[in-house]
């Protein structure tokens, strides 16, 4: 177990550099995901500190040591893939004793600890397999197993369960999850999925275009983004953005609407903002009114799409209401919910 | 496969169409190694199965026997003297041996070449198929003449040393097969992800080791499948293989000396001609899948 530590860490490839300068700090133990839309550097960062991509400037330290240009296989590090890069010529048993045997562990070191890896991971019944005869979730299994087997300082995980049919990416993630909560390994884990980086990270860190745009933890980045693109990428559906200027009354939007604010905000008068509230957060009931496009249930509750001030709008409720297409309903933000961004720069104003 | 029922059948018939084709000439070739010269040269009509089928045509190539002696044997009455100039043992065994060394020495080299391509930056190395598809454009005989003036002066004819003359043609043929050689490995390599090496390389595996325990035997299909077209080129190869040695002979240059002043025979042509498909005709058998794939799949990508 280790700490894992970013300094100021850029990578060009050519003359384009993707990632501009990015400070981390990963704590001993801890769970961190990196999430961001596709291309925004994760896989890169990453790969920095697996060692697979090398470092243009900055510093990597795991466990307090500098490693820049420590091979991969001296990082104590094991890494999980995407496509989970098995051995495919090789049975379970040896895909996940690779390593062992590689540094010419004692055999029966080797046995006990691929057997507590298969316990661990529901794998005993097919150490004997090829992985061809798995089935998507236990080749990833397999290749989490590969990766515990070595007791490693760092996890890294590549977008794992990308691959995964839905149902049994929920399933992963809990195993990933439980395995954390066993091991206590520092784990950097990288997904595009906020789902996913909400329900796993003890702190997320969201990228976009290689630097970072927020990081805290699952609930700080719901309940304060700092910015419109953490605002927007962070939830699902994802928050209400209204533009809008602000008045003595609230924020107008373009018809006229107004829209309450909260008594403490940092907007001035006249500026340009965005106006954010969780669909969630917006109540039905006399307030602004808006006009039905769309209702969609989901069992638990219900997604209303509407119109509102000439901008979409998405309520969601648990009550069982089902407005008809073109039918006028009202809504209230709850006002401590309210988030407040500057238009222009995009930055949290709450 | 999709289209209409009327579009399926043209399909078919046209895949039937152009099999037949191809396969004819072999099956004449096949056909004719098991007539009586009487059937073979009938001249009133061409004789597809109406004649007593004949080995004798194998056994003089392939074992050795006497072509007088059997002529008598079976009561055809054909004999011809001068026995053993048809006898083809030798020059079969001389095959073998230069086409396994030949496959052995390119895939030797194409095998680590296609691993560096495939893997590893370097200057040129995206130029690489302009360099294969360039040397498919020179005809063998371009060079011809330069290449015996070259391998006299370097020793390497059979008529100065008989091993050194094996190991020239072996050469030549490694250098003629090693772009195809390695374009195929190439491909094959593609289709394995750099994942995996990274994978292997965090476990702790050195270059060497990822390449040995990892990667080598997740492609070894295709190295059987580029090996086996490597054995069938060397194997079929005429033009450098009369040129370049005298004693030696392989099997195609074996068959031609079988058209002679005294007349062509056709029976020990079509005889030899067929024994020589057969290898290649097993190999390609069993690594079928992995050739249509590496020929097919991406093998021509960057
Ligand atoms: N080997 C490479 N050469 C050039 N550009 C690259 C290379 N690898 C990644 N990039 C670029 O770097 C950026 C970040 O890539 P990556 O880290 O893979 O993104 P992510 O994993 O977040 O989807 C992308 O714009 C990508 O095009
Ligand atoms: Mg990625």
């Amino acid at each position: 177990m280790s700490s894992v530590n970013i300094k100021n860490v850029r990578k060009n490839y050519g003359n384009l550099e993707v990632v501009h300068g990015i400070n981390l700090e990963i704590e001993d133990g801890a769970f961190v995901v990196l999430l961001g839309p596709s291309g925004c550097g994760k896989s890169t960062l990453l790969r920095m500190i697996a060692g697979l991509e090398s470092v243009t400037a900055g510093d990597i330290e795991i466990a307090g040591r500098r490693v820049n240009d420590v091979h991969p296989k001296d990082r104590n590090i094991a890494m999980v893939f995407q496509n989970y890069a098995l051995y495919a010529h090789m049975k379970v048993r040896d895909n996940m004793s690779f390593s062992l045997q590689l540094a010419k562990r004692p055999q029966s070191e080797i046995d006990e600890k691929v057997g507590w890896a298969a316990k661990i991971l529901n794998l005993e019944p097919y150490l004997d397999r090829y992985p061809r005869e798995l089935s998507g979730g236990q080749r990833q299994r397999v290749a989490m197993g590969r990766a515990i087997v070595r007791n490693p300082a760092v996890f890294l995980f590549d977008e794992p369960l990308s691959n995964l049919d839905a149902k049994l990416r929920v399933q992963m993630r809990t195993e990933i999850k439980e395995l954390h909560e066993r091991l206590k390994t520092t784990t950097v884990y990288v997904t595009h999925d906020q789902i996913e980086a909400m329900t796993m990270a003890d702190k997320i860190v969201i990228l976009r275009d290689g630097h970072i745009e927020q990081e805290g933890t699952p609930l700080d980045v719901y309940d304060r983004p700092a910015n419109l693109f953490v605002a927007e990428f962070i939830g699902s559906p994802s928050m209400n953005l209204l533009k809008g200027d602000v008045t003595a009354h609230g924020v107008q939007l373009g018809d006229g609407t107004v829209l309450p604010l909260p008594a403490a905000h940092r907007a001035r008068q006249g500026q340009k903002v965005v106006y954010g509230i969780r669909p969630e957060h917006l109540m039905l009931g006399a307030g602004a009114k808006a006009r039905v496009n769309v209702v969609e249930p989901t069992g638990p509750e219900m997604h209303i799409y509407a119109e509102l001030g000439g901008q979409e709008i998405c309520v969601v409720t648990q009550q069982r209401v089902a407005p008809a297409r073109g039918s006028a309903i009202e809504v209230t933000p709850q006002l401590d919910r309210v988030h407040l961004f500057d238009a222009e720069s995009g930055k949290s104003l709450a | 496969m999709e289209g209409s029922r009327p579009l399926r059948i043209l399909r078919d018939l046209a895949a039937i169409t152009v099999t037949g084709l191809f396969m004819f000439p072999i099956f004449w070739w096949a056909l004719t190694s098991i007539k009586p010269i009487s059937a073979v040269f009938d001249k009133d009509r061409v004789n597809f199965f109406d004649f007593v089928p004949t080995f004798i045509n194998y056994g003089v190539t392939l074992f050795g026997q006497s072509r007088s002696q059997l002529a008598i044997d079976e009561g055809l009455g054909m004999g011809v003297a001068g026995a053993d100039a048809y006898d083809s043992r030798q020059s079969i065994l001389e095959s073998i041996i230069i086409s396994l060394g030949a496959t052995t020495i390119t895939m030797a080299v194409s095998v680590f070449a296609a691993y560096a391509i495939s893997r590893m930056a370097f200057r040129g190395r995206g130029h690489y198929l302009n360099w294969v598809l360039g040397q498919r454009f020179m005809p063998p005989i371009a060079i011809l003449v330069p290449l015996v003036t070259i391998y006299k002066t370097a020793g390497l004819r059979d008529t100065d040393n008989l091993y050194m003359g094996y190991l020239g043609l072996m050469m030549i043929y490694a250098l003629m097969n090693l772009p195809i050689a390695v374009l195929l490995m190439k491909s094959f390599l593609d289709d394995v992800p750099k994942d995996v090496d990274e994978a292997a390389m965090i476990d702790g595996a050195t270059r060497w080791q990822t390449f040995r325990k990892v990667v080598l035997p997740m492609v070894k299909g295709g190295v059987a499948a580029s090996a086996v077209l490597v054995f069938i080129f060397s194997w079929t190869e005429f033009l450098l293989s009369l040129f370049l040695t005298t004693d030696i002979r392989t099997v195609p240059v074996k068959i031609q000396t079988f058209v002679t002043s005294t007349g062509n025979e056709w029976g020990f042509i079509a005889a030899l001609g067929t024994a020589a498909i057969i290898p290649s005709f097993i190999f390609i058998l069993l690594v079928q899948k992995h050739l249509v794939r590496g020929l097919t799949l991406g093998s021509l990508k960057e």
